[in-house]
């Protein structure tokens, strides 16, 4: 019986193991040259499969190689939130617009990248990580190292992207954003040359375009409801911030949790402090029940904006008319640009209307133009020379000139940053040229 | 005043929700000695169903009660039969029941959840119905009328646990099942069919919650916790203390979210471990 | 079979043992650094499973406090490695989540069963409520920068704490602690009467275990370069042990080995190639174990063997 000794188990267990290592070696070379069982996840491929599925076939026979010529697809991988507690991201956020831009391409024959003479297909390579930051940094490290991908684009949420971020600038590979934007990327920046953002953020430049939005119009008081996270904290701080030194009085500033049921109590309380305008800087699961509530007690302040809620057309869609005149961080349309009433009209016709984000669709869908465009005037796939590009050259998107302050898209690139509902359509209505309608203040009444 | 009357009414509105959470947890774990973890995955399928319904066919959520609660009602009975049925058949002890049915119900947890993912994505969705308030006091109705609802399932449930054989099978069973087997109490039909009760409470409290908050497929964990704060506040396997607790949480939650909202989570974790630590067969235990 | 041949494969096992060892060891040498991030995030599932194990195993009390620890091992390094040499780090965390389990369990391990486990599910969202609030007033932060170390020295800081968890785990299961632990577990009344200080015990080995999963935290926070409480304090980390360990077999350390590599490997298989799979196979894995592996592959595998054996010899127990 000695010979079931935890010894030898232990020597099974690590037989195993280095098994592993051989087995993992070989799929690596397997996972370089065929591509296609890992790439897009479902969701919507059927457009996807198409181009993606050609270039696969091809690769196949000429396994990579970094010989020039050798090679005849770009790679862009990520590990996103598939599965686990951030998939609403890569269904609702950046996940459509990336299957989309990279189609987009496709269809038009792929990348002009002068290095190698021709036009190169962009091919994805999108692994899950299971809303798991260990898994996700494992992943980038497995995307950059065995998989030998040619460019990166970020996993969800911001924490992720940091995490992401760092394994990237430690192979030097570029790390464009994805849903990831926060005051502390300001600090980034400066340690980490590699990333680069591109959604707006509360000092970039929302909350001083909201401070303006609120001067215009009148606003004399405001009470702010904030989740006590990354994103709700630095909202708050950057508003009290910027409300302190005008003639706005902040009546309460109050700290919800992200599971907060019943809101009834604290419309009350709102109530009888009586804002101007209340401010929710919190996510659609807290906003979306909020103005429930609001709605159900009869409370009409004149202005209500929220923090991502109402930048989705699911929340118009939810609300019906009672969703006019609530505003919200963004901000985009069809009207702010011929590139975007394209976009929008594409978008509309691949998924539904209803699955539109008035906020981030048209800085993500820039941003992987931005890299597209960099490594075509690199025309080479060296991370220095598109870096390089990154740094100095202007884009075409379809939000207009796309270029980089500080590794951050400049603030007048973006199309807006405060929106209102008027009508079923999310009007831009920050101060100056983006606006697309003017705001409506005070709000109308809750349809009866 | 104004503030004490709005908290209380919050509070017992809140409450009446949570004692329906707590009092199917109860059940399941008070008779069939399962601790059904993914309790709150079904209480998200019977809110999707709802909201599914009422989106798309436009089907009053009060009448889909009806629905949702027989549906989960059955699934609860097969999965005792197929699932819960076997572990104890295999357990040796009851002990080693309740630690393995448990870990099995976490296995669900992540079946349930990501099915529903699978069908409804990670959206969240909300939709409005009798989005009004009545009286003075400003009380909304649809908060009114769901707690309306819990009283009715709490009345019929209590008729007809004290005025039924089957009522008295299951008291039975829940004190001693070994004798109730020996006096002729089908005791796998009994704890089949209390497991099948309390799904069908996390059914009918699925429809409720989605007239009053938003609906996600991630939102069962959270109600699940609630139900075990509940039911370790009211005495584990108590279905009365289920109720009592969950009004107890209630007005709880709605004092401290008055005050200080964030405090909320942090407040009910202190409470439950308190009471673990001090009481841990709850304020109704024996 | 003769005694010969059987000290003789004993011997050569402890040969194999240690020319895997060194393998391991020499791993970052050979081969490229992917591999290495892999194996460093398996050996971290290595050391979460045998620590649950060590307790859970015996004493049969489902414990879900894994992520607390492991959450306040993430937290230890995030605030001191910036200023404190990375193994003083991990030691000192190892130290704060023996003196929290300590206490964790001289309040919890009177309770029985169930409780315990509800207990320590709520132990794990309490900490991640108060750190998050703590945080929010004292630093206005939701979350914090970590200062980060290379792929090579997490993976040596893996691998040695994975060789002292199973070196740890073995030697307390031939100690007295682990002879008095399994007869609680079989009959805790019986335990107690025959001297066994029931309490100590489990209290003890409980805070032993907490110091693995405490020390895994803190080295990989050094990967993460950015943590906060929602991610120190996920329950998955919870989860993830049980599964594995019930996978791969609770009653001998082998079996939670075997589990965290095999559940590893499905896993990265999973969510590269079948990434809407995931949950839904670990949760039905979960089932499927608990229903048809009551012992986990270990066991599978052992009833496996006999078989093979056929009835040459009667059949051991466990």
């Amino acid at each position: 019986m000695m010979l079931r000794s935890r010894y030898w188990k232990l020597c099974v267990v690590f037989m195993l193991l280095a098994g592993a290592t051989v087995l993992f070696a070989a799929c690596g070379e397997d996972e370089a040259t065929t591509t296609t069982a890992a790439t897009a996840p479902d969701g919507s491929t059927d457009t996807t499969s198409g181009p993606t599925e050609t270039t696969a076939t091809e690769t196949t026979e000429t396994p990579t190689d970094t010989t020039l010529g050798g090679k005849d697809t770009v790679v862009w991988g990520a590990a996103r939130s598939i599965s686990g507690g951030q998939s609403i991201f890569e269904e609702t956020a950046m996940g459509p617009i990336y299957k989309m831009y990279v189609d987009d391409i496709n269809e038009a024959g792929g990348l002009e990248v002068a290095e190698y003479g021709k036009k190169m297909p962009i091919e994805l390579k999108i692994y899950d990580d299971q809303s798991s930051i260990d898994t996700c940094t494992r992943l980038y490290e497995k995307l950059i190292v065995e998989d030998k991908v040619d460019f990166l684009f970020g996993p969800t949420s911001t924490a992720f992207l940091y995490a992401a971020a760092e394994v990237a600038k430690s192979h030097h590979y570029i790390m464009m954003a994805a849903e990831g934007g926060a005051t502390s990327l300001h600090e980034q920046v400066k340690e980490n040359p590699y990333i680069f953002g591109d959604l707006q953020f509360a000092d970039w430049n929302q909350v001083p375009v909201l401070v303006s939005l609120m001067q215009e119009v009148g606003v004399k008081s405001v009470g702010i409801f904030y989740i006590d996270d990354l994103h709700g904290m630095e909202y708050s701080s950057v508003a009290e911030e910027e409300l302190t030194g005008t003639d706005i009085e902040i009546m309460f500033k109050t700290a919800i949790p992200g599971d907060i049921k019943d809101w009834t109590n604290q419309i009350k309380q709102a109530e009888s402090a009586n804002p101007d305008a209340i401010c929710l800087f919190a996510y659609p699961d807290q906003n979306f029940p909020a103005i429930g509530a609001m709605i159900q007690l009869d409370y009409n302040p004149k202005m209500i904006l929220t923090g991502p809620g109402a930048c989705y057309q699911a929340f118009a869609d939810s609300f019906g008319p009672a969703a006019d005149g609530v505003m919200g961080f963004g901000a985009w349309n069809a009207k702010s640009s011929p590139g975007l009433a394209e976009f929008t009209e594409r978008f509309e016709a691949r998924y539904t209307i209803g699955a539109m984000d008035w906020w981030g669709g048209a800085p993500y869908y820039s941003t992987l133009q931005a890299l597209g465009q960099a490594i075509e005037k690199a025309g080479s796939l060296d991370q220095e020379k598109v870096l390089h590009a990154l740094n100095t050259e202007h884009f075409q998107t379809i939000s207009g000139d796309w270029y980089y302050d500080t590794q951050l898209p400049a603030v007048e690139c973006y199309p807006g940053m405060v929106g209102q509902w008027q009508d079923g359509v999310f009007e831009v209505v920050d101060p100056g040229a983006k606006r697309t309608a003017e705001p409506i203040f005070p709000k109308m009444e809750w349809p009866k | 005043m104004g503030a004490a009357r709005d908290i209380i009414i919050a509070g017992l509105l809140l409450g009446g929700i949570y004692a329906l959470i707590a009092a199917g947890l109860s059940l399941q774990y008070g008779v069939a000695r399962v601790l059904n973890v993914s309790h709150g995955e079904f209480i998200m399928i019977g809110a999707f169903i709802t909201w599914w319904m009422f989106t798309n066919l436009a089907l009053d959520p009060l009448i889909s009660i009806v629905i949702t609660g027989p549906l989960m009602f059955v699934l609860g009975i097969l999965l005792y039969r197929f699932i819960y049925r076997k572990i104890m058949v295999d357990s040796e002890s009851i002990d080693a029941f309740e630690g393995s049915s448990m870990l099995a119900a976490f296995g669900f947890l992540y079946v349930v959840q990501n099915v529903a993912r699978w069908i409804w994505g990670s959206n969240t969705y909300a939709y409005t119905y009798m989005a009004t308030s009545v009286t003075s006091a400003r009380i909304p109705l649809n908060r009114l009328v769901a707690l309306a609802v819990v009283a009715v399932v709490a009345i019929i449930f209590y008729v007809f646990l004290s005025h039924t054989r089957m009522g008295k099978a299951i008291r039975a069973s829940a004190q001693d099942p070994t004798t109730a087997g020996l006096v002729g109490v089908n005791v796998y039909r009994v704890l089949g069919l209390c497991f099948g009760l309390g799904l069908a409470m996390a059914g009918i409290a699925g429809s409720l919650l989605s007239i009053l908050y938003s609906v996600n497929t991630s939102m069962g964990l959270g109600y699940t916790v609630i139900a075990l704060i509940v039911v370790v506040l009211g005495g584990l396997g108590s279905v009365q203390g289920a109720f009592i607790g969950g009004i107890l949480l209630g007005l709880m939650s709605s004092l401290v979210s008055y005050y200080q909202p964030s405090m909320t989570m942090v407040a009910y974790y202190v409470v439950f471990i308190l009471l673990l630590l001090i009481r841990p067969k709850g304020i109704m235990g024996k | 079979m003769k005694t010969n041949s059987l000290i003789s494969s004993k011997n050569a096992g402890l040969v194999l043992l240690g020319v895997i060892f060194i393998v391991l060891a020499l791993l970052p040498q050979f081969t490229h650094a992917y591999v290495i991030v892999l194996f460093s995030d398996i050996m971290k599932f290595v050391v979460l499973t045998v620590a649950w194990v060590l307790f859970a195993g015996p004493t049969r009390y489902i414990s879900l406090a894994s992520a607390a620890f492991y959450g306040v091992g993430l937290y230890t390094s995030a605030i001191l490695n910036a200023s404190l040499p990375f193994p003083l780090v991990v030691i000192l965390a190892g130290v704060f989540c023996f003196i929290v389990a300590l206490g964790v369990g001289a309040l919890t391990l009177r309770l029985k069963g169930v409780y315990f486990t509800i207990f320590t599910f709520g132990l794990v969202q309490l900490l991640f409520y108060a750190v998050a609030e703590i945080e929010r007033i004292a630093t206005g932060k939701r979350g914090r920068f970590v200062a980060t170390e290379g792929t090579e020295t997490v993976y040596y800081a893996m691998f040695i704490l994975v060789v002292v968890t199973l070196l740890v785990a073995v030697l307390i299961r031939r100690s007295r602690h682990g002879l008095a632990l399994s007869s609680i577990g079989q009959y805790e009344e019986a335990a107690s009467h025959s001297g066994v200080n029931v309490v100590r015990t489990k209290v003890l080995i409980f805070a032993v275990s907490s110091i693995f999963m405490g020390m895994a935290g803190a080295i990989v926070a050094t990967r993460r370069a950015y943590i906060d409480p929602g991610i120190a304090f996920d329950l998955n980390v919870s989860f993830m042990p049980v599964l594995m360990a019930i996978l791969g077999g609770t009653r001998h350390l082998v079996g939670p080995v075997i589990g965290a590599i095999i559940f590893a490997y499905l896993g990265e298989f999973l969510l590269t190639r079948l990434p809407d799979l995931y949950m839904l196979v670990f949760g039905a894995v979960m089932v499927i174990a608990i229903l048809f592996l009551p012992r986990g592959l270990v066991g599978l595998a052992q009833q496996l063997w006999r078989k093979y054996r056929g009835g040459a010899r009667a059949p051991a127990g466990g």
